[in-house]
């Protein structure tokens, strides 16, 4: 190869390489639309963006797993905590972690409350994007290692049955199915709960649950409309807020931090194996 | 010295040692912040400290770059420089851009966007530099008549990376297209321009230091460039997994960024090959290891470390995760900062007095001492990125909990950080203690023929 040759090489490189690109560009710009459902960018979630790039988040989250590493992804945040806990946890996070524990903890911000409500618009329309399924198993902020509990969700996703996990299908018993579906309803209840006495997460954890549940319907201090434990824990996922346990960590102003959305999300026969599976935490 | 006008070169350089020190005050602040509690959470908390780390980086590294250029021109050319009047008033807007942007950051002016967050302003301050900087070396070599290779490389490289700068200054209403954007100037600067620069440094010190033949040298240079842009441009796609946009960048960005490596290895052994073949050895032994130091630590870095994860069926596990951060810091240092040391070593005899050609022995423990140190971050960010994606993303432990886990790889970070900067801080102290003295004291040679690209 002489000079000539090598320097048409590095040219013809180049050209075809910037062609090719210029090219997947415009065909993107096609499909960005669907892709990120740019029809939802509403006035508030461009505002959210704003808001976003604002308070400087980006270099300590990940969004799109792109950011600083420092702090939790925030692609899918939307998804795993309720809109009344991510208000409540913006306007002082020190309430929700204890830096002494984590080692790290989230300055408070000071944002409006305009400023925080489009704020979870904007982390909503994100978690709404079309990013080719990522991240492929949840991520969660907080949480107790807990054998096997992202393993099912991915087989109960992929229908791929990784080592160790027992498959669990349709013809298992209610609990068996109430169990899988604790880590795999969206957003999954692991995510915020611990089966673990003291592990409390962002939600409390639920050994016990059955105990508890029914110490609590025979309380005088209950005022739902449950009977029975079964009912009452039937009662917390569809409506969270119908009864509330008193403590400034899950609840403010008379309604729960946990998302309301199970009633639309699962069918009766699913949260009947959910309860059913919850009864069993004595 | 051969050339009066070299001496703004003395000046740049200067100014890119104090803002790489500074750099890494605030690059061992950000990693202390891993251990915790923090003292300083409402005073400067991990974000500020973080974007004046990695702004830093891109002001002092490509300070460093117009620095070298501003020495090698007038060699190449051999001419004096078209107005070194022209070269200090830059200099001094870009260290006040750099400098106030820093301050701003303090108290959270900046656009937030991932290492695009300097303000409309100063990003408008960085473009007219980029002009000016462009004009005096163009009207130079125009003046001069003689254009070699490493010289156009050198300069399609500094043009493109203006033009690249320019997405950076609109703004998107469409977070996913905002991505895809910022990678058009982030990726396509490190990955495609800023290689290329690095290419004509490293074809013009290998020509000066090893005495190879200039056809030879150049010839492969060219090569080494068409290498770099298959892989680089259409490379750009590993920045796309994840993030929105249609999944045929996904095979695309595992093919072409799996090509990286080829440029690398390339330019690897075009150095050693040069030192080799060549029987002319330069007394500048220490530029000399920088110089094959910054070939084979960014086959490492950039090369191997990249190639690690940049397949998409790995990526989607190890994607946001510490394992990003043990890539970039070998690729940056490999790639960018030893290319540039490397520079100031084999000028700085020349630049200041009393200063032995083969470099000082507290040059050398600078080296090893940052080649060791940069060695060991990069191993303790890897160790704790690998265990992150095993207890976070495969067993599914939460975030908060996982980082707990891995604390002992932040104590492993924070000790090969100090290492690393004990060297760099000899440099530092190496490079200012002897005062400049910037007279010619090498009379340019006679007039070659005039010689075009």
């Amino acid at each position: 190869m002489n000079n000539r040759q090598a320097r048409l090489f590095a040219v013809a490189a180049t050209g075809l390489s910037a062609l090719l690109f210029l090219g997947l560009t415009l065909d993107s710009h096609r499909q960005f639309p669907e892709l990120t459902n740019a029809q939802d960018i509403t006035p508030q979630v461009r505002h959210g963006m704003d808001v976003w790039h604002k308070y400087n988040c980006i270099n300590c989250h990940t969004l799109f797993g792109e950011g600083a590493y420092y702090a939790p992804d925030l692609t899918k945040i939307t998804q795993h905590r309720g809109e009344p806990y991510l208000k409540a946890y913006m306007r002082d996070p020190s309430r929700f972690y204890n830096e002494q524990t984590h080692r790290r903890l989230m300055p408070r911000q000071d944002l409006a409350e305009d400023e925080i409500s489009d704020l979870i618009a904007f982390l909503d329309w994100v978690s709404k994007v079309d990013n080719q399924g990522w991240p492929p198993r949840p991520i969660l902020v907080t949480g107790s290692f807990a054998p096997g509990a992202a393993t099912l969700a991915a087989a109960g996703s992929s229908g791929q049955t990784p080592t160790g996990a027992r498959p669990v299908d349709a013809g298992d018993d209610p609990r068996a199915l109430g169990e899988q579906l604790f880590k795999t309803a969206t957003p999954a209840c692991n995510a915020c709960h611990s089966t673990v006495p003291g592990a409390d997460m962002a939600g409390p954890s639920l050994a016990g649950i059955g105990t508890r549940a029914a110490q609590t319907v025979a309380s005088p201090d209950y005022h739902g409309k449950a009977k029975d434990a079964g009912g009452y824990i039937r009662e917390s996922i569809l409506s969270p807020s119908a009864h509330i346990v008193p403590g400034e960590m899950y609840s403010a102003d008379g309604t729960s931090f946990m998302p309301t959305g199970y009633g639309q999300s699962l069918s009766d026969e699913q949260v009947g194996q959910l309860v059913a599976f919850l009864e069993t935490l004595k | 010295m051969r050339y009066q006008s070299q001496s703004v070169a003395y000046w740049y350089f200067a100014v890119a040692m104090v803002l790489f020190g500074l750099q890494l005050v605030f690059g061992l602040l950000s990693a202390t912040k891993y251990i915790g509690p923090d003292p300083l959470l409402y005073i400067l908390p991990f974000d500020v400290t973080k974007v004046i780390h990695t702004n830093l980086l891109i002001v002092w590294v490509l300070t460093g770059f117009m620095g070298a250029t501003y020495w090698m021109i007038p060699e190449e050319s051999r001419t004096e420089l078209h107005s070194t009047r022209l070269a200090y008033i830059q200099l001094g807007l870009w260290t006040l851009m750099g400098v106030t942007a820093i301050i701003g950051y303090l108290f959270r002016y900046g656009t937030g966007n991932k290492l695009l967050e300097q303000p409309l302003p100063h990003k408008i301050v960085i473009v007219i530099c980029m002009l000016i900087f462009l004009y005096n070396v163009g009207m130079t070599i125009r003046k001069a008549r003689r254009f070699t290779t490493t010289e156009a490389v050198l300069m399609i490289g500094f043009v493109s990376a203006a033009l690249l700068y320019l997405p950076a200054l609109l703004h998107y209403e469409n977070y996913t297209v905002s991505i895809f954007y910022r990678w058009w100037t982030i990726h396509l600067w490190v990955e495609g321009v800023w290689m290329m620069i690095m290419g004509g440094f490293l074809a013009y010190l290998l020509i000066r230091l090893s005495g190879a033949d200039r056809e030879v040298m150049e010839k492969w240079l060219y090569v080494i460039v068409g290498l770099v842009f298959i892989a680089g441009i259409l490379g750009t796609a590993h920045h796309y997994y994840w993030v929105g946009v249609p999944s045929y960048w996904l095979p695309i960005g595992g093919l072409f960024s799996a090509l990286e490596p080829l440029a690398l290895v390339g330019m690897a052994a075009y150095a050693y090959g040069a030192i080799r073949r060549s029987g002319l050895a330069h007394p500048n032994t220490l530029a000399l290891h920088w110089t094959i130091g910054s070939a084979v630590f960014s086959l490492f870095g950039a090369g191997l470390l990249g190639l690690a994860h940049t397949w998409p069926s790995v990526n989607k596990w190890t994607h946001g995760t510490l394992i990003t951060a043990m890539h970039g810091h070998a690729a940056f240092y490999g790639a960018y900062a030893m290319i540039v040391l490397a520079m100031i070593s084999y000028a700085l005899p020349s630049l200041t007095g009393g200063r032995r050609e083969q470099g000082s022995t507290l040059g050398y423990w600078a080296f090893w001492l940052q080649i060791s140190g940069m060695f060991g971050m990069t191993l303790s960010f890897a160790t704790a990125g690998i265990a992150q994606v095993y207890l976070e993303r495969i067993m599914g432990m939460g975030y908060l909990d996982a980082q707990l886990k891995i604390q002992i790889h932040f104590v492993m970070l924070i000790a090969t950080a100090s290492l690393f900067t004990v060297g760099v801080a000899l440099f530092i102290y190496d490079f200012f203690r002897h005062a400049p003295r910037l007279v010619v004291d090498e009379p340019a040679s006679a007039p070659a023929p005039v010689r075009s690209a």
